[in-house]
């Protein structure tokens, strides 16, 4: 776990905006309290592709660009390529799990879940990437 | 902050949200019966399906998920091309979207809602089965909130199996460099040997079978068991989205209006300590007229706050007009104009069950079959329009079909048949007071109340409905082409335009909007007609009620002012002793004591409480015999 965890500046990305409330209470519940919202791909790409975000959320199933594309596009830009995203999504399919997986995702949860799964997942994360 | 509180805040967001969503979701099934190919359309709605199973996952609302889990792999298939849409299937669908709005409202009430008709799960599981032998995923599915990792291994496999193993019990800590490197690298590599993978579901086989069963004890998202809500919140919506941009207007008005206020305090002590020179004066009046300026603006400004876009109020009624129009074998499409039209929130919840009933009304009646519309020369496809509009201080609410019309002679025949009107009195009806003899309490214009239109609410509720919001309700009719109905708002419940009138020196308020024009009344002119007082005006024979009379005070003088006034069903002439003016009153509601034909009260700016008069009520209390006898009216001018 990162020392100061509101040093880590989140993006949670999901085009229903009580779930996007849901995961940023969550994470404020694990203390990381900078935390930017985006209501589907398109808009979460353009965020990030003006910098200062350390970590991404993401619903799968969004209009415009889901979550995977969004995956894809962030593995695919040299300067966004190191984000660990993390996907969120209602379904463990096998299917979404291989494909998440072979885009680069870091880590893949269902909903819904709760603070201490978060947390383990980002623990995992922040681990293997050395936040 | 407690977590239930939080919750209970989760829980109105998810329902203000999801209610939205769904009523998305019922008019693009509208369309798409229409076109059912429209793989963007079955994109959108399982997206839908979806999102709703996702918030409700974390309200632990077990039973909605179900549904919704069960609906979104039907869709799924849809869109997948597995399937097309069917009648069968649109029908399945339609249950299952009027069961998650049934599971909406067991939410809104507090408690988590009961599991779906076991008919319906039944049908949308034969559905998917239908097509797949992989259905059989959505039915090993059905207990589960999150454990579709667990129910779906054994089903699809040895192969996925391995795979599942392979990703989940990867230990983390000896894919930790090496993840590292993957992640940056970003290039797709096989699922088995992916290192992200590790942290997909890093979970003790004990922790993926608890989650199958059910929830952690520490599991705190979602609510533990039913959830209690103040009584005061349920059965109406109690929050209100409002943009942040009217909110600051507010603030800032509030602002300018403390600024002003410390002006006054500051000029009333220098008046106090005697200063009266022309400048204290002249800075007195700008501050006491920017404070009216400021005051009216914040008015207008908190008003706002509560004004929503009519359009989410519109949203439910195309599905219910093509639910109606299926069950009469019409086909009828509801078009929508006019959604952004902003109105008070309450109004809205107040008009939601008017105009279901006029839509049900001009899809039961008013549409012919369509082998009397292909009769009639007219296309099979009807037409029926819901418009909002706002003119001047008014919204304009219009429900037209393009159905048969009304027959002015039919419903005058029919209303002295069931005795509401005498022989005489239809002789007497001109066209449109004959269409508005719908309005009347027990006429109906079909002999057998079909199930769509006759559910034990006539149109005089409609009426009383929108009269009880200050509004009126029109008809306009012509046979063969269509009936359309008018209703007429005001912007807002909380200010009344009246018209102050005076009964000696008692002076009364009566709602403007009912006012025509005011005239003078010269006892010459007043005649006596069927034993009513009436006067002629521009040709048109006017009832004349002394304010007096309907009040039951005994008259004093001769009134010499009317003011003509037009009610829905009728225009007459309300003959008083005088008038102020017009005011924009704020109406205070007497709760708990309410005189008949008192709407409510109002102060005037000089201190004194006025009563704002309930005309409609006032009239209705004098009976089926509305007359007035012209001596009533002028006793004493007669004994001079």
């Amino acid at each position: 776990m990162p020392a100061d965890p509101s040093k880590i500046k989140f993006l949670v990305v999901d085009d229903f905006s009580t779930m996007r409330r849901i995961v940023r209470n969550l994470l404020k519940e694990l203390g990381f309290t900078n935390v930017d919202e985006a209501e589907d791909g398109a808009v979460a790409l353009q965020k990030l592709k003006a910098g200062g975000f350390d970590f991404v959320v993401t619903d799968w199933n969004m209009p415009n660009m889901d979550g995977l594309t969004l995956l894809q596009s962030v593995r695919a830009d040299p300067a966004l390529k190191h984000l660990p995203v993390l996907m969120i999504t209602a379904e463990a399919k096998k299917e979404n799990i291989i494909a998440a997986a072979q885009a680069g995702a870091s880590g893949y949860i269902v909903k819904p879940f709760t603070a201490a799964t978060l947390n383990e997942k980002l623990a995992k994360i922040f681990e293997k990437v050395g936040l | 902050m407690s977590d239930f509180q939080g919750m209970e805040d989760l829980l109105q967001d998810f329902l203000v949200e999801a209610t939205d969503l769904l009523s998305g979701v019922d008019n693009k099934l509208v369309d798409l019966e229409r076109t059912p190919d429209d793989r963007g359309l079955l994109n959108d709605i399982f997206r839908g399906f979806h999102t709703i199973k996702g918030g409700a996952g974390f309200l632990n609302a077990t039973e909605l998920v179900t549904l919704c889990h069960l609906t979104e792999n039907l869709f799924d298939k849809l869109r997948n091309g597995e399937m097309v849409v069917s009648n069968e299937a649109m029908d399945v669908i339609l249950a299952a979207t009027g069961s998650v709005r049934d599971m909406f409202g067991a939410l809104e009430r507090g408690v988590q809602p009961p599991p779906a008709d076991p008919e319906l799960l039944a049908s949308l599981r034969s559905a998917i089965a239908g097509e797949l032998r992989a259905a059989t995923l959505a039915l090993a599915a059905k207990p589960a909130i999150a454990v579709p990792v667990v129910a779906s291994a054994p089903v699809a496999g040895p192969d996925w199996q391995q795979l599942f193993h392979a990703v989940t019990e990867v230990p983390s800590s000896a894919a930790a460099p090496s993840t590292k490197g993957a992640v940056t690298a970003g290039e797709p590599v096989s699922a088995v040997s992916s290192p992200p993978m590790a942290t997909v579901a890093a979970e003790s086989p004990a922790q993926v079978v608890q989650r199958a069963i059910g929830r952690r004890a520490s599991d705190k998202p979602g609510y533990q068991g039913p959830v209690g809500r103040r009584d005061s919140e349920r059965s109406r919506e109690n929050t209100i989205r409002v943009d942040t941009a009217r909110l600051d207007q507010v603030l800032n008005l509030s602002g300018e209006i403390g600024l002003t206020k410390n002006r006054l305090n500051s000029l009333r002590s220098d008046i106090l300590n005697g200063r009266s020179d022309t400048d204290t004066l002249h800075a007195l009046d700008q501050a006491v007229s920017q404070l009216d300026l400021l005051v009216s603006d914040l008015q207008n400004a908190v008003m706002k706050t509560r004004m929503q876009p009519i359009g989410r109020l519109f949203q439910k009624y195309p599905r219910i007009a093509r639910d109606l129009a299926r069950g009469l074998g019409k086909e009828v499409e509801l078009v929508l104009a006019g959604e952004e039209t902003e109105i008070d929130k309450t109004m809205i919840e107040d008009l939601s069950d008017p105009i279901i009933h006029l839509i049900r009304n001009a899809v039961d009646h008013g549409i012919e079959s369509p082998e009397d519309r292909r009769a009639a020369g007219k296309p099979e496809k009807s037409e029926v329009r819901l418009e909002a509009r706002q003119e001047g201080d008014h919204i304009v609410l219009i429900v037209a079909d393009d159905g048969r019309g009304m027959n002015a002679e039919k419903l005058r025949a029919k209303a002295i048949e069931k005795g509401l009107i005498t022989d005489d009195e239809a002789n007497t009806m001109d066209e449109r007071q004959s269409f508005n003899l719908v309005f009347l309490p027990g006429f109906s214009t079909k002999d057998v109340a079909s199930d769509v239109s006759g559910r034990g609410v006539g149109m005089d509720v409609v009426k009383t409905n929108i009269q009880k919001l200050n509004g009126s309700i029109d008809i306009r009719s012509s046979p063969g082409k269509g009936t359309t109905f008018v209703i007429s708002l005001p912007l807002t419940l909380a200010i009344l335009p009246v018209l102050l009138v005076q009964l000696g020196e008692q002076p009364f308020a009566v709602p403007l909007s009912m006012v025509r024009e005011i005239l003078t009344v010269e006892i010459g002119a007043v005649q006596e007609v069927g034993g009513r007082a009436t006067m002629v005006v521009r040709g048109e024979v006017m009832p004349l009620y002394p304010l007096s009379y309907l009040l039951g005070w005994a008259s004093e003088g001769v009134p010499e002012y009317g003011v003509l006034m037009q009610t829905a069903e009728s225009a007459f002439i309300l003959a008083i002793d005088g008038f102020m003016g017009r005011e924009d009153a704020v109406i205070k509601s007497l709760d708990d004591f309410r005189p008949k034909g008192v709407a409510g009260v109002t102060t005037l700016s000089n201190g004194q409480i006025v009563l704002i008069l309930d005309i409609k009520e006032l009239l209705g209390a004098l009976g089926d015999n509305r007359g007035v006898p012209r001596s009533a009216f002028r006793q004493p001018a007669v004994a001079a």
